[in-house]
């Protein structure tokens, strides 16, 4: 067997991975990426708004320091994070930022002088100081008391993903591209690393690693509506869960976006309904004012996502090939503040739907967005369960976000999640010597040999991969989505449990001969439906709502019972995982108490029972 | 709306010994706001699994996703079937090495483009996490974002007839990448190291003005204008010595 | 930063390449310059069988046929040895652009394609009417127009003409574009603008030819 040896084996190489490859490799340990997609296409590249860090250099952001940074997060957490790490990560925000600036990124800098913003539909004003100019500068995202959001026009993620795996190359990591792990090596107690198959020849390949890192980001493909590229469908947690040992923290904690563009749910940005957009139904009217008469289309993101999809189900929406929707109307906006203020926008709805937002309406819904769920690991990002085994970015759960990320954190996470955990490893590499077990080894390479013959040869059956996928995204989407309640949820785990043994049954249409993309898909298929169940079984189970989990027959905060994180680990063979529950943090420097948005019906810890409806 | 649409695609999966490369036909009623990327999805899902492409962010932000598209390169993803006629015809890019079907391999092009032009900040200095980040103008980072926003995606170079002639041309990517770092304050190279990396036929001399790649890049950089001012750049490099006095 | 600085010490790169392609550039541009300046010789007998022998008398007076003419025959061959280096004369490479610009449908490329074209036939037709005027000097409107009447040479320039003009033509608005003297906004107006020089030149080539083949001799 093709056998490739390393100290670091980082599977996944978007941002979160290829920071911490380049604190490895920058302290002279080998290192080696895996990617399903040459690195610079790593769906980190899509993001466009920012990430935050407290430098406080623009006069929006005056004030700011990683204290108020912290408060932000752990309220945008609906304090379901661990603030340790929120700690460790405002912190150290503002020298990542610092350092990526360093290593090339052009972000948008302060210019002395007045300017104009938009902020709800009006127009202010704002003054930036000439002493700051030239300095890095930030913008408005939601969730946050200061502008802290730093961004390199509407390409921040590519601009950081480019810059970091210029780095990469700079430092001679060993990338290679379409090689997607399918599975982890180890013991029950040590990882060695990793089976991978090539995405150009189909042959199967042996990563042994003294430490192994997964970064292989979010998995909102589970859902059929997701803002997230097509490969993000959890090889990574699907690889880790398979373990039967490492837990995933909170797999019920998944974040939507109200406005995904239909068919193919890119995001078109709030800042449509901000300027003044509104939403429009099937008889082209107006329908947030109905069910929120103060703030109609600008309530907070689930808000609307929940009235949205409430519409639709009322039958309102509009009917199309890829299922009802909605519109979206910025056409009284007029032309020229479309292409100035929403130039973006402009172009998505020409490039992508061939619709021009200045006379037409935009086809939207609600999409998925962000898994905060992820492997869960400690703070020094080492993965429960098993020794070698670290994890970092969306892939995992640190926990940074709870059960709502804010919006800049998560780009920020990568790079400061990346810093921190690179470190931890480099400590791990240098205290630690592998041993490598032949016999594990190749047990492991023929039973991954082993399901492919079966898939090839139809062995377990004929089910069709596509199929089960469908079934499968068609469940969650429709109880396990945004408002979910006790007997959606219930059918939904009866039903995926049944799709369950569908996937067992998966057999190849085709002949799987190479970079086979039906095979692909099958060898992960029996896994996604398993990231479904942890999602449907811990939601079922969690009887509250907390940040995006939100149970209309549950509907306050419960934090006498649930100030918990949920841990999802899947025993070989079992139809369900297993959960188990920790302390959502280990201490509460900002006891729980209100976020000051949002619906607030709060249990307090005593069992008092606060609603400020 | 409801147009018949026919596909002739490539195909050939080098790891098949019994593959010969040929077209296939393919058919689908085209379907609203339809882009090639909901059409061939739907291909492999309905018609052929085996189906090699590929697709990631399938928002016109990876580069993922180039092909032949009626002859021209271009992204997949932002493609409207409602732009084409109803007979497409998709082929692989030229110039990078097949995988299978449609999909090429532009990940190891460009690993080693990288290295070749060295894209990255070169500095003696070291990073300092207590110290305020060095100042820069506002206009100028836009400037650098402006160069920096090519994806990779080899639309120019598969649409260069050089670099279809020469396989060690660079290609308009990775010239334009020079230029990126040519205007970039805290990159310490000097024209010369930089007339070092493009200042031959493999690079800037090559180039014969075809100017494909300036009307294929789907990110619309301004190409043709970095091409003409590295041209010069690199061209007075090589000559200014001639006109130093005494 | 050790390869950095190593790099630094080291001396100049070859600069072979630029200095060929300034040469390749200049004596294009100076061949353009020759093409017009040739253009008002020929075409001045346009105004009569006098304008031309003044301006050719004046040449040669000046000994600028005698030493011009070689001098232009050296740049005309130095120029071809250079853009020679461009021309793909290996059958793979001859497949690989044909294949492609067959494929992508770019007018640029085609363009290209057409110089390459030209420029074989420029080589050969240049070369035996370059020698044919050189060597029977001096230059005389009634002798040109006993040539053209001859019927050969007539053919002859009917064929050159377009392959030269087409040549001057695109290879204009190369030097423009390639060194950036016409940026991007400025290109679809030269282009037109060189469509037009081109589409003129040949008309004036045209009248000139049909003026020698009726000129009385
Ligand atoms: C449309 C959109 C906009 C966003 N905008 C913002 C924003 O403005 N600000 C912000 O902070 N966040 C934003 N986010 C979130 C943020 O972009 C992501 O959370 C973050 O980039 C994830 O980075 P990552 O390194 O963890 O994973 P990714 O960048 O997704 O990288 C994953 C890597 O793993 C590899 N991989 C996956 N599976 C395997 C496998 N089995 N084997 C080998 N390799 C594998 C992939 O090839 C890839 O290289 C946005 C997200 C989306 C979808
Ligand atoms: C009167 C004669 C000629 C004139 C006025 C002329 C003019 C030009 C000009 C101005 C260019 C553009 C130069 C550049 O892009 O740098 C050019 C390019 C070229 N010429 Fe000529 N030329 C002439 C004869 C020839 C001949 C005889 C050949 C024979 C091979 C030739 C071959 C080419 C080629 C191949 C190019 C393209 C080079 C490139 O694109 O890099 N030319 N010519
Ligand atoms: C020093 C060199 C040259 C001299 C002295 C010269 C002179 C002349 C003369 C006298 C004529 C008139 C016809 C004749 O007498 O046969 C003529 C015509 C012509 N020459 Fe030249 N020539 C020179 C170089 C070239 C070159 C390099 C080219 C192009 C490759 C060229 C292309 C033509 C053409 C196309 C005509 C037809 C005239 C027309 O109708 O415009 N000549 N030249
Ligand atoms: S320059 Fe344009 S065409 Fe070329 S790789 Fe970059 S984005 Fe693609
Ligand atoms: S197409 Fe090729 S030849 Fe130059 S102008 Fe563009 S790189
Ligand atoms: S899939 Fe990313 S650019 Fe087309």
């Amino acid at each position: 067997m093709d056998t490739v040896v390393s100290d670091l084996l980082c599977i996944g190489a978007g941002l979160a991975g290829e920071r911490v490859a380049v604190e490895a490799a920058a302290a002279g340990f080998s290192t080696i990426c895996l990617s399903i997609v040459p690195p610079r296409r790593s769906h980190s590249s899509a993001a466009q708004g920012g990430m935050q860090a407290s430098l406080g250099n623009s006069c929006m952001g005056e004030g700011d320091c990683p204290d108020v940074h912290f408060e932000d997060t752990v309220k945008g957490s609906d304090w379901g994070c661990d603030q340790e790490v929120a700690r460790l990560f405002v912190e150290r925000a503002p020298e990542a930022v610092r350092e990526m600036a360093f290593w090339g990124i052009p972000w948008n800098r302060v210019v002395a002088g007045k300017s104009t913003y938009f902020k709800g539909g009006k127009q202010y004003e704002k003054v930036e100081a000439p002493e700051k100019e030239g300095l890095i500068t930030a913008r408005d995202f939601g969730g946050t008391a200061k502008w802290r959001t730093c961004y390199t026009s509407d390409g921040t993620g590519h601009t950081l993903l480019y810059t970091m795996d210029n780095k990469v190359v700079e430092l001679g990591v060993t990338v290679h591209d379409r090689m997607e792990a399918i599975s982890l090596i180890h013991d029950g107690e040590n990882c060695m690393g990793a089976v991978a198959r090539c995405l150009k020849t189909g042959k199967l390949r042996v990563y042994l690693a003294r430490a192994t890192l997964i970064a292989t980001g979010g998995y909102g493909r589970i859902y059929r509506e997701t803002t997230n590229a097509v490969i993000n469908d959890g090889g990574g947690a699907i690889i880790a869960l398979d373990t039967g040992i490492v837990p995933l923290g909170n797999p019920e904690a998944i974040q939507f976006h109200p406005t995904g563009i239909v068919p193919t749910n890119i995001l078109v940005t709030e800042g449509c309904r901000g300027d003044g957009g509104t939403l429009l139904d099937v008889n082209e009217e107006r329908f947030m004012p109905e069910y929120e008469p103060a703030k109609a289309e600008l309530a907070s993101r689930d808000v609307v996502s929940r009235w949205m999809t409430h519409h639709i189900r009322r039958g309102l929406g509009v009917p199309s090939h890829y299922g009802d929707h909605l519109w979206l109307d910025i056409r009284h906006l007029g032309a020229a503040h479309i292409k100035t203020k929403l130039r973006e926008v402009e172009e998505i709805c020409n490039n992508f739907l061939g619709i021009d937002p200045v006379t037409q309406l935009i086809p939207v819904r609600p999409a998925q967005h962000y898994t905060m769920a992820g492997i869960r690991t400690n703070k020094d990002g080492a993965a429960y369960g098993l020794k070698g085994l670290f994890a970092a970015g969306e892939a995992a759960c640190w926990d940074l976000h709870g059960f709502n990320r804010l919006g800049g954190n998560s780009l920020a996470e990568t790079v400061v999640a990346g810093k921190i955990v690179g470190e931890k490893v480099v400590e791990y590499l240098k205290g630690h010597e592998a041993r490598f077990d032949t016999g594990v080894v190749r047990d492991r390479v023929r039973r991954d040999q082993e399901r492919i013959d079966r898939l090839i040869g139809c062995k377990d059956g004929k089910e069709d991969t596509f199929k089960v996928r469908s079934a499968m995204q068609d469940e969650l989407m429709e109880r396990v989505g945004i408002f979910r309640n006790g007997k959606d949820l219930q059918q939904a785990v009866d039903n995926l449990q049944e799709i369950l043994q569908r996937a067992r049954r998966v057999g190849l249409r085709s002949s799987g001969l190479g970079a086979n993309p039906e095979l692909t898909l099958a060898l992960k298929i029996e896994g996604m439906v398993k990231l479904a169940l942890c999602t449907a079984y811990g939601a079922l189970q969690r009887t509250e709502s907390r940040g995006c989990h939100a149970r209309e027959d549950f509907q306050a905060r419960n934090d006498r019972d649930w100030l918990n994180r949920t841990l999802a680990t899947w025993k070989e063979g079992a139809n369900l995982p297993a959960l188990e529950y920790e302390p959502a943090s280990p201490s509460m420097p900002l006891p729980p108490g209100d976020r000051g948005y949002g619906a607030s019906k709060i249990i307090t810890c005593d069992g008092e029972i606060i609603d400020r409806g | 709306m409801g147009r018949h649409l026919t596909f002739e695609i490539f195909r050939f999966n080098p790891e098949d010994k019994d593959s010969v490369p040929h077209m296939e036909t393919f058919h689908l009623e085209e379907t609203e706001r339809m882009t090639l990327f909901i059409a061939l999805t739907r291909i492999r899902e309905e018609q052929d699994p085996s189906l090699q492409f590929d697709f990631c962010c399938r928002a016109g932000i990876c580069g993922s996703c180039a092909m032949m598209i009626n002859g021209r390169p271009g992204l997949a993803c932002k493609t409207l079937t409602r732009e084409l006629p109803s007979e497409i015809t998709l082929l692989p890019l030229p110039v990078f090495k097949l995988i299978g079907d449609l999909s090429v391999d532009t990940g190891t092009w460009y690993r080693a483009m990288n290295e070749k032009v060295e894209s990255w900040i070169h500095t003696h200095r070291s990073f300092d996490p207590r110290a305020e980040e060095q100042r820069m103008d506002n206009a100028l980072a836009e400037e650098i974002y402006e160069l920096e926003r090519c994806v990779e995606c080899g639309c120019c170079v598969a649409s260069c007839g050089t670099a279809n002639m020469r396989e060690d041309f660079l290609g308009a990517s990775a010239l334009n990448r020079i230029a990126r770092f040519m205007m970039d304050p805290r990159d310490e190279r000097s024209s010369k190291e930089y007339f070092e990396v493009v200042g031959t036929d493999e690079g800037i001399f090559g180039c014969m003005g075809l100017l494909a790649c300036e009307d294929v890049c789907p990110k619309n950089l301004p190409l043709q204008d970095q091409l003409g001012i590295l041209r010069r750049k690199m061209g007075w490099q090589a000559v200014k010595h001639l006109f130093r006095m005494g | 930063m050790q390869t950095a600085a190593m790099t630094r010490e080291r001396s100049f790169p070859t600069r072979t390449s630029a200095y060929l392609d300034w040469l390749q550039m200049l004596t294009g541009a100076g061949l353009i310059l020759f093409m017009w300046s040739h253009m008002v010789l020929v075409a001045s007998v346009n105004l009569g069988a006098g304008a031309m022998n003044t301006i050719a008398r004046f040449f040669e007076d000046t000994y600028m046929a005698q030493v011009g003419g070689p001098l232009i025959g050296a740049a005309f061959l130095l120029h071809f040895v250079l853009a020679a280096r461009k021309v793909p004369f290996r059958t793979e490479q001859q497949r690989a652009i044909w294949k492609h610009a067959r494929l992508i449908k770019h007018t640029d490329t085609w363009l290209w394609l057409v110089q390459a074209f030209t420029a074989m036939v420029i080589l050969i037709m240049g070369s035996i009417h370059m020698w044919t005027v050189l060597t029977d000097l001096p230059i005389t409107a009634a002798k040109s127009a006993a040539r053209i009447q001859g019927g050969f040479w007539g053919v002859f320039y009917l064929i050159l003409l377009p392959m030269v003009e087409l040549h001057v033509g695109v290879g204009f608005y190369r030097i423009a574009v390639k060194w950036g003297l016409a940026g991007r906004s400025q290109r679809k107006g030269l282009k037109r603008f060189e469509n037009g020089l081109t589409a003129m030149f040949i008309l004036i080539g045209l009248i000139t030819i049909v003026r020698f083949w009726t000129l009385p001799i």
